[in-house]
């Protein structure tokens, strides 16, 4: 049931056909873990903080550095050398108190990712590297949660959104591992990428649109282009393979 | 006619910043050397020293993913070619 306040507050978005009040109890119910608080994790976080998601849990374990402060907005001057995920509590927690934020400072890996993803509804991918790209999506093929995928170099970015057992995941649409980690960036792009994991995550939980699966999405800023390429689950994909009989 | 090949941002160090470069062949394979002998700088990124297409590169013909026999796949003319560099910044 929303308050007085949350109809006032989200009525702009209550508005929008298909999306109505229930759209909006059901984002008040949903649970959301974002794995890092940089580039995507700014925007994706901001975002589904102002659409008023119930629970938001997010991850991350760098300190924030002056290097950081071209893209991740959550992050500014005054933060260098403070925790990420202080620095982000401190701005997310002012953006709307009605929203219940769980901030963890820890890094993501094979032993603790399962404990961390446990009773969240939705993972969203905001990390800066394949590897643990990689370990989150394992987890949420194990446990069956949807995992909306974004990443970025220069001005390119990229999205896709994963269900577990029905569509093409992470390692189906990537085999390899990028040499390097250190990566060209300008904020816009992960600003816009970010914001469409958020889309994808909002439409999700409310329940309207066409979800962006079994397509990768590419955005080019340089030419102002998005082009959509189609990806197959990929049957001898070694993270899934073995969900291929829940399609 | 030809076949157009959509270069990733990541690729375009190598082709004077073009993002679509026009090459000719019947595969994959015979496409990439076509690019190749037009840009040979982007040699490096797309094989490793067996000649094999690097494992962190995917190819689209018109959209749809080449896997899994990349380099064989037939092309026909008025195709279009995506080379697609694995990134993992955030």
């Amino acid at each position: 049931m929303l308050t007085t306040d949350e109809l006032e507050r989200y009525d702009r978005q209550i508005m929008i056909e298909g999306f109505g009040e229930e759209g909006q109890e059901k984002l008040k119910r949903a649970k959301v873990f974002i794995a890092g608080a940089g580039g995507l994790g700014s925007p994706v976080s901001l975002y589904l903080l102002a659409a008023g998601v119930g629970v938001m849990r997010i991850v991350d374990h760098d300190r924030v550095e002056l290097s950081n402060l071209n893209r991740q907005v959550l992050h500014w001057d005054e933060d260098i050398g403070k925790s990420k995920i202080d620095s982000a509590l401190e701005k997310l927690k002012r953006l709307n108190q009605g929203v219940k934020i769980e901030a963890i400072e820890e890094m993501i890996t094979e032993t603790n990712v399962l404990q961390l993803v446990a009773d969240f509804d939705l993972i969203v991918d905001a990390m800066d590297n394949l590897p643990t790209r990689y370990v989150l999506n394992k987890a949420a093929l194990e446990r069956n949660i949807p995992f909306f995928h974004g990443a970025v170099y220069g001005f390119e970015g990229r999205a896709m959104t994963i269900i577990p057992g029905q569509t093409a995941c992470l390692r189906c649409l990537y085999g390899g591992v990028v040499p390097g980690e250190e990566f060209p960036v300008v904020g816009v792009t992960p600003a816009v990428i970010g914001c469409i994991q958020a889309t994808e995550v909002i439409k999700y939980i409310v329940g309207i649109g066409e979800l962006l699966t079994n397509r990768l999405l590419i955005y080019d800023g340089l030419n102002l282009k998005f082009t959509e390429l189609k990806v197959k689950k990929d049957p001898n994909c070694e993270h899934c393979r073995h969900l291929a009989s829940k399609e | 006619m030809s076949i157009t090949i959509d270069v990733s941002t990541f690729f375009r160090k190598y082709t004077n910043g073009q993002q679509v470069v026009e090459v000719y062949g019947n595969t994959v394979g015979r496409c990439l050397d076509d690019l190749v002998k037009q840009f040979p700088g982007i040699k490096q990124g797309l094989f490793d020293e067996s000649g094999k297409l690097q494992n962190y590169i995917d190819i689209y013909v018109n959209g749809e993913s080449a896997y899994p026999e990349v380099l064989a796949k037939p092309v026909k003319d008025g195709d279009e070619l995506h080379i697609i560099f694995l990134i993992g910044g955030g």
